[in-house]
């Protein structure tokens, strides 16, 4: 019984964001299904975590244009009061930022951090809010939790910050979570736990997840699809599996060709050329100046096409 | 040619202690180090790889000679370390060369690259003064810079660029040992790959010793020959790095390999917890306690490196043996 209507959870419809001279973001189109995840991956300034900011309400007019459109559940966001939008951040969707020591306030404890969504969006009283509280701290593998509830962010550990943030993003059960980055700051032992943690409370919930990433590898693990962005706009998009198993587009293969994996001797090879800069962007391609494929053909700018499961922006694909 | 057999670097059980309080009961320490054994072979890349909070950057910095171990001994060419510094220390600074892991950080912005690069070759005079723009423009070409990045300050450059920069001003002293600190930690996957195949091209090329501090074990398996895993002040396991990727020998070593995301297996979390507070050390291995093949015996007595064949040494009583994580 299932219609598009109710099997989707956030759709972006050419959404293009520019700030001042910089187009940062430029027609992004992707969706995202109830209960799925999805991974933004590309390098540095192809807008990953733009999206994310946009999609919270983060970035408005008039510090930025926004056109296109954001629904969320039925409701368009772009449109959205401020009022209506702090009904939603925190409580529906969910937010996990890459510093976790940059992102706790340093003069408010664990408790005070947890206790603020519960009495915001939930009314909880002081004793429901600590015995949540600590229900939380419990779900995100933080022992004696009721101690733990009066330390303050720099007495703990990056891991248990991070932990301490999930729990945060947790507390009101979001249909959505958005984490940036959230384990690029730590060791590899702890990012497999708090990843393992993250898909594991997601699943639980039955809620949908935007993971940022820039580790194609962990994206292929924790992704049911995967979108790659390039300069601000969508290149590829794709089944996580599919997507790197038989990568397309010519920036998702030069990507993959330049992870490292677990050793691997032979020689990474890099993409020539650096990112643009989203102020004076090329015509047509913006990955044409550095792929080995360009052509004259790739002065025009290449529609998103979609081919199976797939979605690709590329004349040679 | 010098045939040299001593290792560059010897690490004879160096222990390094840092005083936190004096507490009632006795001081309070930190044991950043705790019986670190290391040799660094002439030639030879050697990753130290490790958690935070293992010890990897407070080694690099005895075996910089900017810290003296609390007990023990870091050996130059055979020679004790604080020896060969009060004899001259302008030869090891010209010797030994560091990478900052804060490349930017580590530049005065009221230099120009040019001054930068240059400021090796002026201190150490290895070359004439009037020389040194032309050897500049060299290096700059050699870390694939155009010689006109000469003119700029370090806050004009790209982090890739300023990254080349620090690699072109290691190479400015000739340096017989560079070491580096997380050189290309925070980079996007292409400017990483592009440092990383640099870095490989001069050590095969200059036939330099190379000590290459890195949390990231992908990057540890490119780029060295030699693994060093630390763990809390300790060396766990040695070896080469094939030897141990394929087959490592400390639970430890496995489970960090296993956790390590991978495009053909799923995500898995192998070890429990956080590395414990180098203030009390457990009694017995170190690791016993995140540790999924612990015996009664590790938790009462420390475990000593022992050798494995292929020149590899591991710290644990009960080695792993075959391939690395269950099939």
């Amino acid at each position: 019984m299932d219609t598009l209507a109710d099997t989707t959870l956030l759709s972006l419809d050419a959404l293009s964001l520019a700030r001042g001279r910089a187009d940062v973001l430029d027609n992004v189109t992707f969706t995202l299904g109830r209960g799925q995840t999805v991974g933004l991956i590309g390098e540095s300034g192809a807008g990953k975590s733009t999206i994310a900011l946009a999609i919270i309400g983060l970035l408005r007019a008039p510090q930025v244009a926004l056109r296109g459109s954001i629904r969320f559940d039925g409701v368009e966001l772009t449109t959205l009061p401020e009022s209506e939008y702090r009904r939603l951040r925190g409580n529906r969707i969910g937010l996990i930022f890459q510093d976790a020591t940059a992102a706790l306030n340093p003069c408010f404890t664990v408790g005070a951090h947890l206790a603020e969504p519960l009495s915001r969006h939930l009314g909880l009283q002081a004793r429901e809010r600590r015995q949540r509280s600590i229900e939380l701290l419990e779900s995100v593998g933080i022992g004696e939790a009721a101690l733990r509830l009066d330390a303050f962010p720099h007495e703990l550990s990056g891991g248990m910050q991070q932990r301490v943030m999930i729990a945060m993003a947790l507390a009101c059960d979001p249909q959505l979570l958005i984490a940036d980055e959230p384990t690029s700051a730590l060791d590899v032992t702890i990012q497999a736990q708090i990843m393992e943690l993250i898909l594991e409370r997601v699943r639980a919930r039955a809620a949908s997840a935007i993971f940022v990433l820039h580790d194609l590898a962990l994206a292929a693990q924790v992704c049911d699809r995967v979108v790659v962005l390039y300069a601000g706009q969508v290149v590829e998009e794709a089944p996580a599996a599919e997507l790197f198993a038989d990568p397309r587009h010519p920036y998702t293969r030069a990507l993959r060709a330049c992870s490292i994996e677990l050793g691997e001797r032979d020689a990474l090879v890099p993409i020539p050329g650096a990112v643009p800069g989203l102020e004076d962007l090329p015509g047509g391609c913006r990955f044409a100046p550095r792929c080995e494929r360009a052509s004259a053909r790739c002065a025009q700018t290449p529609p998103l096409v979609t081919d199976g499961t797939r979605r690709i922006a590329c004349w040679h694909a | 040619m010098k045939e040299n057999r001593l290792p560059v670097f010897s690490v004879l059980d160096v222990e390094k202690r840092f005083l936190l309080r004096k507490g009632r009961n006795g001081p309070v320490e930190l044991r950043a180090l705790d019986g670190v054994r290391l040799d660094i072979e002439e030639g030879s890349s050697v990753a130290l790889v490790g958690e935070s909070g293992s010890g990897k950057s407070t080694l690099v910095r005895l075996l910089l000679g900017l810290d003296r171990p609390s007990d023990g001994r870091v050996l130059y060419d055979g020679g004790d370390l604080q020896q060969v510094l009060s004899r001259d220390r302008a030869r090891f600074a010209r010797e030994v060369a560091f990478v900052y892991q804060d490349a930017r950080g580590s530049m005065n912005p009221r230099f120009t690259i040019g001054d930068i690069v240059g400021e090796p070759i002026r201190v150490h005079r290895l070359h004439p003064v009037q020389h040194i723009p032309q050897r500049v423009s060299e290096l700059l070409e050699r870390v694939g810079l155009p010689p006109s990045v000469a003119v700029r300050y370090p806050h004009q450059l790209s982090g890739g660029q300023v990254r080349r920069v620090a690699v072109a001003r290691a190479l400015a002293q000739q340096p017989r040992v560079i070491m580096a600190d997380e050189a290309v930690a925070g980079l996007d996957v292409s400017v990483q790959a592009s440092l990383l195949n640099l870095l490989r091209e001069l050590v095969a090329e200059l036939r330099v010793t190379l000590v290459f501090v890195t949390h990231d074990l992908g990057v540890a398996s490119y780029l060295c020959d030699r693994i060093a895993v630390m763990y809390l002040g300790r060396i766990l396991e040695t070896g080469p790095v094939d030897a141990i990727l394929q087959g490592p020998a400390h639970p430890y070593t496995r489970g960090l390999l296993d956790s390590f995301p991978r495009f053909d297996r799923p995500l898995r979390a192998p070890l429990r917890g956080e590395i414990p507070s180098p203030v009390d050390l457990p009694a017995g291995c170190r690791f016993a306690g995140r540790c999924p093949c612990v015996q009664p015996r590790c938790t009462s007595s420390d475990p000593v490196a022992q050798p494995l064949p292929g020149g590899r040494l591991v710290a644990c009583f009960h080695p792993l043996s075959g391939q690395s994580g269950p099939t």
